[in-house]
């Protein structure tokens, strides 16, 4: 089976330099695990950022080269149009662009292929691909999709292959020039990120009562069973656990 | 809704107590101009928008078909944009409790798992109703919900937005050190516990038809699958079960927790001792829960593994100490033997 991993251009989020994007490395070993000859295809500029996926797991990266601040959609289109890969992998959300997570559904649907979200685990099924997907809480689901199809990898997948220097020297980057498509203008002003406070509790009417919700301490209120027997305490604790679960 | 506005001078005025032989002002009087101008505000009436000037959609995600506190907030930030001439329409699983949260109108969305439906759906119900901004809590599914719908329509999605006002919207981008900041767009998806839900008077739930759409399926299967609760990320869990001191039994402990399906933890006490692992500890030095319930067996409960379970609802508490902070903070607190109740749990749970 051959597989394209989609490849951006992060940035540490503390320091702000060049790295690969953590769940785009976990989406390479998935590719790995599943036995997959894996391609990395980034259009941009390239960049250490780009160039140190080749130490996680990659042999080949396709550099589609346009320019800065341009729409890498048209060029990975494209380049999917030739390669014709059976699964494409991309990381739920990139590091350092936009982080909108939305490239994967757009070139989905440009391709016209399925897409199943957050894959933790990947498996070859009759029908086509087995996906784990997760979900909040640990809980997990299994879906089966149709190949070929766009699979978006999440952050509690598998870790990433360690980093090997002699296969970053030994992998090839192959640059060819991207399509040039100018991204849709979209006004908005940028500026330095402010963390907001979040929202305690449930209460959002008057000051006095966000107040009071953050500060009171939660006082149950509620069964208090002093020396019981173990078997009536043991009843009670499931019966509790019954109703809220 | 406009607030009443308060007259400084009129209620100086009232609660003036004397003027001679000096200037005598009783603060703590609890009357005057500010109880007067309260008692004339009349019990609340249901809001009913006939005719809108536009719409404004708002996505539930309603896990287990209820409206979650997440999806409350979203409806919050609807009526936001909406202001007092746009109406707000709900689509999901359940329009139970929606009057209150600011819902004018309701659509119903298939429950269950099938996003390809879905985000066909709502992109119909989009083309047919133009509304003027479409909402979408970012959770799983219906962050995944919204990038399929803007990829039905083509248009630009505004993400995990942090701050809303009626005029702008703030998101994250390039790995949170930089954040946009633009005028309300058509599709966007807010964030957990960003935006206050609504809490005005009650708006009135009109329903309405859901919109045929055809749809081209490539998921072709989706089932839940059965989790081991000990691998699930102890922030990430909904049950937790947690030794203390009072523990002495931790072979016994570990099957409970499996027999309960619950996840488990303990105190700094037992991690100190090497009884249990280091990554099951609860606290302020260990792990913040987010569970639903959590059963402590044998934990006094120390202030810092209190800060550990503030976000808990349910919370269970077995000590031989009536006087511990852990039994004030339960709500089925249970005077005993924590290694007396374990083995009886167990036997109880025994098929």
């Amino acid at each position: 089976m051959k597989a394209v991993v989609l490849l951006s251009a992060g940035i540490h989020p503390r320091s702000g330099a060049a790295m690969p994007v953590p769940v785009e490395l976990q989406a390479i070993a998935l590719a790995r695990r599943l036995g997959c000859d894996v391609v990395g295809i980034h259009a941009g500029q390239g960049g250490p950022a780009v160039e140190d996926c080749l130490a996680h797991g990659l042999d080949q990266i396709i550099l589609l080269r346009i320019r800065e601040g341009d729409d890498p959609l048209a060029a990975i289109t494209a380049e999917i149009a030739a390669q014709k890969p059976d699964l494409i992998l991309a990381g739920r959300r990139g590091q350092g662009g936009a982080d909108s997570g939305m490239l994967p559904y757009l070139l989905a649907k440009a391709c016209e292929m399925p897409i199943a979200a957050d894959a933790v685990a990947l498996a070859v099924a009759p029908e086509g691909l087995a996906v784990v997907q997760a979900l909040p809480r640990g809980a997990r689901r299994r879906l089966v999709v149709r190949l070929p199809a766009v699979v978006t990898v999440h952050e509690s997948a598998a870790p990433a292959l360690p980093f090997v220097y002699r296969d970053r020297l030994s992998g090839k980057i192959i640059e060819t020039s991207g399509i040039a498509a100018p991204a849709p203008a979209f006004a908005c002003e940028t500026r330095p990120y402010r963390r907001r406070p979040k929202l305690i509790g449930d209460a959002g009417g008057s000051a006095e009562e966000r107040l009071r919700a953050a500060t009171e301490q939660k006082s149950a209120g509620g069964k208090l069973m002093v020396n019981p027997e173990p078997a009536e305490a043991a009843a009670a604790i499931l019966d509790f656990m019954r109703r809220f679960q | 809704m406009s607030r009443i506005r308060r007259d400084p001078r009129e209620e100086l005025a009232a609660a003036t107590v004397s003027l001679a032989p000096r200037l005598r002002i009783d603060r703590a009087h609890r009357g005057g101009a500010a109880l007067a101008v309260a008692a004339t505000i009349s019990a609340p009436t249901r809001i009913r928008l006939a005719e809108p000037d536009y719409l404004v959609f708002s996505v539930a995600d309603a896990p287990g078909g209820v409206l979650s506190r997440h999806d409350r907030q979203v409806l919050g930030a609807a009526r936001v944009l909406a202001g007092h001439n746009g109406a707000v329409m709900l689509l999901g699983a359940t329009a139970e409790d929606a009057g209150p949260l600011g819902a004018d109108r309701f659509m119903a969305l298939p429950g269950g798992y099938e996003p390809e439906a879905a985000a066909a759906l709502v992109a119909a119900a989009v083309q047919r109703h133009a509304p003027r901004h479409v909402l979408f809590p970012e959770t799983a599914d219906s962050g995944d919900l919204a990038r399929r719908v803007a990829a039905l329509l083509g248009e630009p999605l505004f993400d995990n937005v942090e701050a809303l006002s009626a005029t702008s919207v703030t998101r994250p981008a390039s790995a949170r050190r930089r954040e946009w900041r633009a005028a309300p767009m058509r599709l966007m998806t807010i964030a957990p516990d960003m935006v206050a839900p609504y809490h005005g008077a009650p708006h009135e739930v009109e329903a309405f038809q859901p919109v045929e759409a055809p749809v081209r399926r490539g998921i072709l299967a989706a089932a839940p699958m059965q989790v081991d609760a000990a691998e699930i990320p102890l922030n990430q869990a909904s049950a937790v079960l947690s030794a203390g001191n009072g523990v002495k039994d931790f072979q016994g402990f570990l099957q409970l927790a499996h027999a309960m399906r619950a996840t488990p933890g303990a105190s700094r006490v037992v991690c100190d001792a090497g009884l249990l692992p280091r990554a099951l500890q609860v606290g302020a030095s260990g792990t913040v829960l987010d569970a639903d319930v959590y059963i402590a067996f044998g934990i006094s409960g120390a202030p810092q593994h209190l800060q550990g379970i503030g976000k808990v609802d349910h919370v269970v508490a077995v000590n031989t100490d009536l006087h511990a902070a852990m039994i004030a903070r339960a709500e089925l607190a249970i005077i005993a033997d924590a290694q007396q109740v374990l083995p009886a749990l167990l036997e109880a749970l025994r098929p």
